[in-house]
């Protein structure tokens, strides 16, 4: 199974910044078609107590895909068939993406995986994955030949 | 392939109410889209996740179709991208449609992001039969 691993993989954040580089000063930029080179893509965002993941699935339904976690990967799989079963010879144009899709995207570290929520709205699915909280310090011992070293504080003299 | 329906290559459409914040910085994309021919007409979908029946705009005017879909962002204020595969902007595309079409029954449907249209054709009346006088 490919497991995804964050990063800007295929330089599109930087071309889009680019973009917003050149297009500075002017309130429009007109894209491309948007053909996905995945389905569905994924934008990770990192919020103050979170991280959320979103991704455009037009068309679907919350029963139509699956969300499942495990060791750290999630994963989201589902199908986009055609509703309507359109012969394939009555299409003029066909750019939207059908059939089966599945993500597999390795969580970032340190998160509750217990409190995850996820949302379906408008075609846009959005996973919540809430940070685990700070942990305090805390020291580990050290054995040597002279047996364990004692973490609490030898008097000075 | 007829031309009843041909996709007008990429204009920003200064008409549309793409102005509404003009201090904010907004991208425009072009949905994916299906056209298919049924058996009275056609039928086009497009991709607008994101976009919901109160922020989207059909419009016909002429002969030219146009969609509008305005998407508000996906993340909360202050949210920080850390990967990106697509971006988040606003929807446009414009078809010429021919005459063929019967630009007063289309109909369209938003559903979980995918738009629906369906553009029937223009019903042609059954051929009459001219009566021949006879002297």
């Amino acid at each position: 199974m490919p497991v995804f691993r964050w990063g800007r993989a295929w330089g599109l954040g930087d071309l889009e910044r680019e973009v917003d580089r050149l297009m500075h000063g002017v309130n429009l930029s007109l894209q491309g078609v948007r053909l996905a080179r995945q389905f569905p893509p994924v934008n990770l965002y990192e919020l103050e107590d979170a991280y959320l993941i979103s991704a455009e699935l037009p068309g679907a339904n919350a029963e139509d895909f699956e969300l499942t976690i495990q060791s750290g990967v999630l994963t989201i799989q589902g199908r986009r068939d055609d509703p309507e079963q359109v012969p394939e010879e009555r299409y003029r144009r066909q750019e939207r993406f059908h059939g089966s899709w599945q993500r597999s995207l390795n969580l970032p570290e340190r998160i509750d995986e217990e409190r995850l929520s996820a949302r379906f709205d408008d075609g846009i699915l959005k996973v919540t994955l809430p940070k685990l909280a700070e942990t305090p310090v805390r020291r580990i011992p050290i054995e040597g030949t002279d047996g364990p070293r004692a973490i609490e504080e030898q008097p000075r003299d | 392939m007829t031309d009843e329906i041909a996709p007008v290559p990429n204009e920003p459409e200064p008409s549309l109410p793409v102005e509404a914040d003009s201090s904010a910085e907004r991208y425009v994309f072009q949905p994916a889209i299906d056209i298919y021919d049924t058996d009275d007409g056609l039928v086009l979908r497009a991709d607008l996740p994101g976009v919901s029946p109160e922020t989207l705009e059909l419009q016909v005017q002429d002969n030219k179709l146009t969609l509008f879909g305005r998407v508000s962002p996906h993340a909360p204020d202050g949210a920080r991208l850390v990967h990106q595969e697509y971006g988040v902007g606003d929807f446009l595309r414009s078809f010429i449609l021919s005459d063929d079409v019967d630009h007063e029954r289309i109909t369209a449907k938003l559903t979980q992001g995918v738009l629906r249209v369906t553009l029937p054709s223009v019903q042609k009346p059954s051929p009459k039969r001219i009566p021949i006088d006879v002297d």
